[in-house]
């Protein structure tokens, strides 16, 4: 479990974070998004205890990560793949981590063996590709056999592939009870494989919720025979809505309150359903475009 | 069905329940720990391998070289010694600047800070297994000197003379550990290997040619070669608070900024 709570970081008169409070439960995948430059790689480096907070605290199994007598063993991080030294085989660079952490060379071969590298073991590092670099990345965080893993971009440079064997193995993580945070930039992966999502804007937290509830918001999609008609007729019906370009209306309503209101009024609907929009991307871009509101 | 070629493993990762009782309980890391790997770190990159490698062909070469152009009268073991250790003296502070400075050009920091939160004493290991290495290095060198003066004495007609060799064996040691401790707190306190190196040689010489010239006699305080110079000769000549300023300015003080400019410095 990670508990975050009031972190602020500010560099100089710059403030980077602010304020920011959330909790990873066990069990459970968050999401933890934002655009570049808001505060999100601040935050996982002050939660895992490279960057010193200017206030508030960050805990990871009740305990700031530098109290962790030996962290690897309670937390698995990756922070950036490219971050190996190219002058190490893989297995080499996994036997270091091991040996710190006490756990037997058994268990490098093991991890190498179910990320895919063990036929790359003993090449260098400086040869792999990202994806691979990864999949090093990624064993070297399930080394310790931890119960939190926190993952910056970690399907950043991964094939298609790789990204799905990613989503089951941080899903079956989840699954025994295990805590993930991951940042990401890839929405759509995102959606796929959270349970949950943070999202950070301007150093500050914007949303924070399960998935299905962030989403849900987005209303009810309706379209009519008369779009000008239709839309006249919502609105005395006093529902909220907002036109998208192709004519078709979004409203904040459920469907039956539409349908109510346009047979009312005599409108005749060509479409009637829950509004996907564009999912995940939208509400990006809804929550961190614009100049930071209120948190929601 | 098409065969697949298929990069990603076919079975699921194994990990948490399935092999949380295979595991020994978590255990801290005690300091002996962190000094084994930053020892091991230091030889197990191509780079480190390559000095290591170099050393030893440097000193052997200087063997040969000792070997074949004996000064008239007895083949002495100080002469070996000097020929083969100066390879290892010039390149054995690189490998503690590197110990210091590959963690940032590399960016490992963020894996080595992330699994031992507590920087200082990672640092103070690295300090430490510079030194250990520099005491095993110096030894191989050493033994490849006494075997060197053995091949003297019986392949040539010259006599051999171990005279003074326990002074000159605890001189050679001193030297080397001062020198990487002095490389290592250089490559904590400037984290760009090349720029660390070349400040290391650069700055000491560049004052003890320039500052004999504008400071006279009180040049010598600031002398760390020549201080080295001293310590390795076993003869302060009456010179013993300029050594140990000289020691202090040149290596205690880097040491020390070394240590709090590399546990405040952001990890990138």
């Amino acid at each position: 479990m990670i508990t975050v709570e009031n972190l602020t970081k500010r560099y100089g008169g710059t403030t980077a974070v602010q304020d920011v409070s959330f909790t990873v439960q066990p069990g459970s995948i968050t999401g933890f998004l934002g655009p570049n430059g808001a505060g999100k790689s601040t935050t996982l480096r002050m939660l895992t205890g490279l960057t010193p907070p200017t206030s508030g605290t960050a805990t990871i199994t009740g305990k700031r990560y530098a109290d962790l007598p030996n962290p690897g063993r309670v937390v698995g991080v990756m922070l950036d793949a490219a971050a190996q030294h190219p002058g190490r085989t893989g297995r080499e660079t996994l036997l270091l981590n091991a040996s710190l952490l006490g756990v037997p060379k058994g268990r490098v071969d093991e991890m190498l063996e179910a990320v895919g590298l063990t036929s790359a073991a003993k090449r260098r590092v400086g040869q792999y590709s990202l994806g691979m670099r990864q999949r090093l990345g990624i064993a070297s965080a399930l080394l310790g056999d931890p119960a939190v893993l926190i993952l910056d971009e970690p399907a950043n440079g991964m094939d298609p592939e790789g990204i799905r064997w990613m989503r089951g193995l941080l899903q079956d993580f989840a699954a025994r009870g295990g805590t993930v945070i991951l940042s990401s930039h890839l929405l759509g992966e995102v959606q796929a494989t959270v349970d949950r999502l943070v999202v950070i804007g301007g150093g500050r937290i914007v949303a924070n919720g399960a998935l299905e509830e962030l989403l849900a918001g987005s209303g009810t999609l309706v379209r009519g025979l008369d779009p000008i008609g239709l839309n006249q007729a919502l609105t005395a019906a006093g529902l909220r809505l907002e036109p998208l370009q192709d004519g078709a209306l979004r409203v904040d309503a459920t469907a039956e309150q539409v349908g109510r209101a346009a047979a009312a009024a005599g409108q005749i609907l060509i479409e009637l359903r829950q509004s996907d929009g564009a999912g995940l991307e939208e509400l990006f871009f809804q929550l961190t475009s614009a100049p930071v509101a209120e948190a929601a | 069905m098409t065969t697949v070629t298929d990069v990603a493993p076919s079975a699921p990762a194994k990990h948490r329940a399935e092999v949380a009782t295979a595991l020994p309980p978590a255990r801290g890391q005690s300091f002996l720990k962190l000094v084994a790997i930053e020892l091991r770190k230091s030889v197990n990159t191509r780079s480190g391998r390559v000095l290591l490698a170099a050393i030893l062909l440097l000193a052997l070469v200087a063997i040969g070289w000792q070997l074949t152009h004996l000064p008239p009268g007895a083949a002495g073991f100080d002469g070996f010694l000097g020929a083969a250790s100066s390879g290892v003296m010039l390149l054995l502070p690189v490998i503690g600047v590197m110990a210091m400075t590959s963690e940032w050009t590399q960016r490992t920091a963020l894996t080595t800070f992330t699994l031992s939160p507590r920087r200082v004493r990672v640092q103070l290991a690295k300090f430490l297994s510079a030194i250990v290495l520099a005491v095993v290095a110096m030894t191989v060198v050493i033994l490849l000197a006494v075997a060197g003066t053995a091949l003297a004495g019986a392949v040539t007609d010259h006599t051999t003379s171990y005279a003074g060799m326990g002074g000159q064996l605890a001189g050679a040691y001193l030297t080397i550990m001062l020198n990487v401790v002095m490389g290592a707190a250089f490559g904590a306190v400037i984290p760009q290997t090349a720029v660390a190196i070349l400040v290391f040689f650069i700055a000491p010489t560049a004052w003890s040619l320039a500052g004999p010239a504008l400071f006279k006699d009180n040049a010598n305080w600031l002398d760390v070669w020549g201080a080295f110079g001293r310590i390795a000769e076993r003869d302060l000549h009456g010179m013993v608070p300029e050594t140990l300023t000289a020691l202090g300015v040149w290596i205690v003080l880097p040491t020390i900024a070394g240590l709090w400019a590399s546990s405040r410095r952001e990890v990138k």
